[in-house]
């Protein structure tokens, strides 16, 4: 449904992609997990035609985005990272607006609208100006202005952020209605619980690179690790840290807990544990955690989700 | 694109704020200069001028009478065929001719009353009564700097005693030479015109308002509206700021429409706007202080059209060359309040001297307060060409600024989105 191949786009001296590629296939959800600033939104913006690579090919559902872009954008709904609605006018003039913008006549568009609204539980405000929704509601419109004209592709550019639990909760169930209904879906996140939950594949891009892909089981696999010890230690947290990088290649630190990436399971935590007391470390508790894909993604770039 | 344009109406209308900008704040001010505008006939000051003359007598005398007009600081002489200069002032390209008619010279020598005429539109019946006062003192003053001034007062005291006693008559002329000089001295002085030698310069109206309007209230209202019609379209253009700012630029970039009919939409939806905004001032300016616009409505509302298309460019161009509202509104108050002022819009233009009427035609409000003034005082013919080159150079600013405004849109405003 989805092949992209080899992106390259630079903003002046900063390059921000480096030979993306990756492809999915129909009624896969495929989620682009990285930091701020790793490539994802200009990965989004390319395959939306907002921005022409500078090299590359993205091909959706057989059309050609380089020759075809308006026969993609139709393929294509698009949920923008920031809130793009008309305050001033209801939720439903806002999504009939957005419907027949791609197209879609009349009386189905009405019916869509209809149908979207219920499914997004704003059905009884439908009639009320956007202005006075909350943000978690403004969030679900926003994301149902993408679904009126039945995308076969829908790009989800982290479409939680700043958003309440309740909401959230809500969007997760609706992408997984919408999956499970056989859309392809490409999903941006920066949050792990949302990659892991609702994504079949995940690409881990990191500095305008695809770092990793597959499923979690395959990155998991692929990582070698098979978990973390997370030890709290005594003193100052750059000097243990220091010195617990003396002695383990794959050390991080997070809010004075001391993260070891282990792949040896159990033995590795004797050997922590022994490096430790050699060095005069100071241990106050200890725990170990299966590996996740925080960890993962720790393992491959060197850096946490949220730096 | 008309969906899109149906949109920004639906927005537009539901925004009190721009409501009132767009109607209420403008039959406000329109009022405010109706009234300032009612005292202004007769003030002023004159300025360099260049006067059209057309010379009908074609003697030495009359040639020397031009030289002598020349030589005054408030006038440059431009010598004009009399049709020409007549169309001139009916299509408004001039406010009078000065007339030199056959005989002009005979009159000189014969100490008669020189026959120089004034023809003009009444519209400018403020600046060419003050020229006319700087005419006369060179008229009376003519024959004494013609050599002719003998003969002249001769001729004139045996008028002046054509009736009185016999007594008197010989009186008058064995102290003829006391006299002479008295006059003369007053020549010098100025003042030779309490004998009346010269004569006056003949008024006489060539275009009448047709309409029964006032020409200040066509200024008033063609001036006004123009200018705030030119403030509240800046307020609209900048939507496409707002639609970056909120997002919703972004989305309509990504949905399958030509960019283009995005910035098009905008301008149907400004010029829909904009003709309400005029055609509702003008209305009420009918209804309130009388403005006559029966048996004018399709040259008015082509003016309206033309206006409203120019004046929408402007700011929809605005929106696209500037990068944020802050730079629309510091920019837009600036140009508005300039071209309002070389344009016409804050007073007539024959207050302003003369490279300021010249820079005028680099104004929307010039052309459209013209085409308001070709309907409403003029009351020119629709196929007129003078009407048709007002409507034009309207049309062709539009266009120029509407091309401009999507070259800027897709360089500034969709790359930011």
């Amino acid at each position: 449904m989805l092949e992209v191949s080899d992106l390259h786009k630079r903003f002046g001296e900063q390059v921000a992609l480096r030979g993306v590629g990756f492809s999915v296939p129909k009624g896969e959800c495929y989620g682009l997990l990285g930091p701020n600033g790793a490539g994802k939104s200009t990965t989004i913006s390319i395959l939306s035609a907002l921005l022409p690579p500078d090299s590359g090919r993205v091909v959706v559902a057989g059309h050609d985005l380089a020759t075809e872009p308006l026969a993609c954008k139709r393929a294509i709904g698009v949920v923008p990272q920031e809130l793009a609605l008309y305050n001033d006018l209801t939720a439903e003039a806002n999504l009939l607006f957005w419907g027949r913008l791609y197209g879609v006549p009349n009386a189905a568009v009405r019916e869509r609208a209809g149908e979207l609204l219920r499914l997004f539980g704003l059905a009884d405000r439908r009639h009320h100006r956007v202005g006075t929704y909350s943000g978690g509601m403004k969030r679900r419109i926003n994301i149902a202005a993408a679904l009126l004209h039945r995308p076969q592709v829908l790009l989800m550019d982290e479409p939680t952020v700043g958003i309440d639990p309740q909401s959230r909760n809500l969007i997760f169930e609706v992408v997984e209605q919408l999956h499970a209904d056989g859309l392809t879906i490409i999903y941006t996140t920066h949050y792990m619980e949302e990659a892991e939950r609702l994504c079949d594949r995940i690409g881990i891009i990191d500095t305008g690179r695809i770092v990793a892909q597959g499923t979690l089981a395959e990155l998991k696999d692929a990582s070698r690790l098979t978990g973390t010890v997370d030890v709290t230690y005594a003193g100052e947290p750059a000097q243990v840290l220091e010195q617990a990088a003396s002695f383990w290649p794959h050390v991080h630190q997070e809010k004075g807990i001391t993260h070891f990436l282990t792949p040896g399971g159990q033995g590795d935590l004797a050997r922590i544990l022994q490096g430790s007391t050699e060095r005069g470390m100071d241990i106050r508790a200890v725990a170990v955690r299966d590996v996740d894909l925080e960890t993962i993604f720790l393992h491959l770039t060197g850096k946490q989700l949220r730096d | 694109m008309l969906l899109l344009a149906l949109k920004d109406l639906r927005l537009f209308v539901q925004d009190r704020r721009s409501m009132l900008i767009t109607f209420a704040i403008p039959l406000a001010l329109i009022t405010l200069f109706a009234f300032a505008y009612g005292g202004m006939d007769g003030g002023g000051e004159s300025r360099p001028y260049a006067l059209p003359v057309s010379d009908l007598d074609a003697t030495p005398l009359s040639q020397a009478f031009m030289e002598q007009l020349d030589t005054l600081a408030a006038l440059t002489v431009v010598p004009m065929g009399l049709e020409q200069a007549r169309e001139g002032v009916r299509k408004g390209k001039q406010d009078c001719v000065l007339i030199i008619h056959p005989g002009f010279a005979d009159s000189v020598r014969s100490g008669g009353e020189l026959p120089v005429e004034l023809q003009y539109d009444e519209a400018q019946a403020t600046q060419v009564s003050m020229l006319q006062q700087s005419l006369v003192p060179t008229l009376i003053n003519f024959p004494f700097n013609s050599g002719h001034a003998r003969t002249a007062v001769g001729t004139r005291i045996d008028r002046m005693m054509e009736n009185g006693p016999v007594q008197e008559r010989l009186r008058a002329r064995m102290q003829f030479d006391t006299l002479y000089s008295t006059m003369e001295r007053g020549s010098e002085g100025g003042t030779a015109g309490a004998f009346g030698v010269g004569g006056e310069v003949k008024m006489t109206s060539l275009v009448k308002p047709a309409t029964g309007n006032r020409v200040v209230l066509v200024q008033a209202v063609a001036g006004t509206a123009i200018m705030m019609l030119l403030f509240s379209v800046v307020g609209i253009g900048m939507g496409l700021l707002d639609e970056r700012q909120e997002g919703t630029l972004k989305r309509l970039l990504l949905a399958p429409v030509p960019r283009a009919h995005i910035l098009f939409g905008k301008m149907i939806s400004a010029n829909v706007i904009s003709i309400a905004q005029l055609s509702v001032m003008l209305a009420f300016t009918s209804l309130v202080f009388g403005l006559q616009v029966r048996g004018h409505l399709t040259g008015l509302l082509l003016v309206i059209a033309a206006s409203a298309y120019a004046c929408s460019a402007f700011g929809v161009f605005l929106a696209a060359v500037a990068k944020s509202r802050q730079q629309v509104q510091g920019l837009s108050t600036l140009i508005i309040l300039v071209m309002s002022a070389i344009g016409g819009s804050m007073m007539p233009l024959f207050f302003m001297p003369a490279f300021m009427q010249k820079i005028a035609v680099l104004s929307v409000n010039y052309w459209a307060i013209q085409g308001f003034f070709d309907v409403l005082w003029r009351t020119l013919p629709l196929p007129d060409p003078g009407f048709l080159g007002h409507l034009a150079a309207l049309v062709l600013i539009g266009t120029v600024l509407n091309g401009l405004a999507l070259h800027f849109f897709r360089r500034n405003v969709v790359d930011a989105a």
